[in-house]
């Protein structure tokens, strides 16, 4: 279907041009914008590759403990924290907040992978 | 960009200079942009002053409005205000010299200052060992201008542009908030975990100050002789004292440095500076919960930031990148609220 590189392969070595070949280039004053490309690009290419069977997963968790239908499971989940249906001493307490902590370690995982390292 | 596009702006801004400093005259030799501020345009100016109490060579700061302009900050004026309250208190800021409420002279207000030198890059300073006197000192230091800021209290005069004070602060701001996630559309699962945590702990006041609401590492400039401007106030407000101490001291401004008191410090070092200044102990068991809210607000800040990028209100990578540390700061709320 795709003439290889495929997409995150081609991001990966449009970075590597940028950040070994143009960034020395670069005037000083432009070295915050080459290295916020840098990044951007790091992290689409990271979201293109990621674990959408892992999304999936978490998502049904959701879902199953929201009872969320068709919905956004996260717009129900929100919704129902906020209602404060997984307060301290609730049965689902526990099961909330692994799902919590699994959704925000996901991201991160894309967005600051060295963020996630030193939480973790 | 320039801030004197034509030689009648010039003549009309040196007019102006020169009847606020009660000077002969005033001849600008240089106009020059500083770095940073998506929101204010800070222009150093380089000035010849003849006659009157700034008679001789200057250099000033004039800040203004650019473009965008967030609309949960305070217009240029309002900022003189909060600058001459402060350094009435005794607070190291730039010393605000001028203000200009109308747009005859430049097409917008703006105030005048006095420069200041040092850095503000935040990098910089948690890394530094001897800036400010050392890692200890500066600490302490910023303890005790912190709490010269919180004895401006309710009732100054000039500062009745200020919303009114809160009588709840913390519930107050929760309402505040999820208000503003409601606004935004994107779900916050992670966010209300945090928020109902706060309305569980039920934190109380104990007295209301201004708060600067910005106090960290990055918004005061610092020599090797130590702080000397504490800057961008356009956020202060009327508030709990413990908002500031745990914005200074929360996990998301230290940089990435060990150091708990804004990346520089121990908190020890930070509570003395500022216990020994006001007197009074800070109530240690609420300072998480503030530590807590601010991960919070600068996340839905920085979702807010994000949004004006992805709405396309606005093409900008920077504010597109803001939202990409909401991860990060959703794993710093989830650790505080267990």
């Amino acid at each position: 279907m795709i003439e290889p590189p495929g997409g995150p392969a081609l991001l990966d070595a449009a970075r590597k041009t940028l950040l070994e070949e143009l960034l020395p280039a670069l005037p000083p004053d432009k070295h915050y914008a080459a290295l916020m490309v840098a990044n951007a690009m790091a992290i689409a290419s990271r979201t293109a590759r990621r674990d959408r069977a892992g999304d999936e997963r978490i998502e049904a968790r959701v879902r199953s403990l929201t009872g969320s239908g068709d919905g956004d499971p996260w717009r129900a989940f929100a919704a129902a924290i906020r209602a404060g249906r997984f307060r301290r001493g609730t049965p689902e307490r526990a099961e909330a907040y692994a799902l919590l902590r699994g959704y925000a370690e996901a991201r991160c995982a894309l967005s600051s992978p060295k963020a996630l390292k030193r939480t973790g | 960009m320039s801030l004197l596009p034509d030689d009648a702006t010039r003549d009309r801004l040196t007019g102006w200079l020169a009847d606020r400093a009660g000077a002969r005259s005033v001849v600008i030799d240089e106009t020059r942009l500083l770095a940073g501020g998506a929101i204010q345009q800070n222009w150093k100016l380089v000035v010849r002053v003849d006659g009157g109490p700034h008679d001789g060579v200057q250099e000033w700061v004039l800040r203004t409005d650019a473009q965008a302009v967030l609309s949960h900050s305070h217009g240029r004026l309002d900022e003189f205000a909060l600058l001459k309250a402060a350094f009435a208190a005794g607070v190291p800021v730039p010393e605000p010299l001028f203000s200009c409420v109308g747009q005859v002279v430049l097409g917008r207000p703006y105030f005048v200052m006095r420069l200041v030198r040092g850095t503000t890059a935040p990098r910089r300073i948690v890394r530094g060992e001897t800036l400010g006197g050392g890692r200890e000192a500066l600490t302490e230091s910023l303890g005790r201008i912190l709490a010269r800021i919180h004895t401006i209290r309710p009732g100054l005069s000039g500062l009745d542009f200020l919303p009114p004070p809160p009588r709840a602060p913390m519930p107050e701001l929760i309402a505040d908030f999820r208000a503003r996630v409601d606004a935004d559309g994107t779900a916050r699962p992670v966010f209300e975990w945090g928020f109902h945590h706060l309305e569980q702990l039920d934190v109380p006041t104990d007295e209301i100050v201004l708060c600067h609401n910005d106090f960290r590492t990055g918004n005061f400039m610092v020599s090797e002789r130590g702080v000397e401007a504490v800057l961008d106030w356009e956020f202060a407000r009327w508030g709990d004292p413990l908002a500031d101490i745990g914005w200074f001291c929360s996990k998301c401004w230290r940089f990435n440095s060990p150091h708990e008191a804004g990346g520089i410090g121990s908190r020890a070092a930070f509570y003395r500076g500022y216990e020994a200044e006001c007197g009074r102990r800070i109530a240690r068991d609420r300072v998480q919960a503030w530590e807590l809210f601010a991960a919070l607000r600068w996340g839905v800040i920085a979702s807010e930031q994000a949004d004006r990028h992805v709405s396309g209100r606005e093409h900008n990578l920077e504010l597109a990148l803001t939202g990409q540390i909401i991860p990060e700061l959703e794993l710093d709320i989830l650790e505080l609220a267990v």
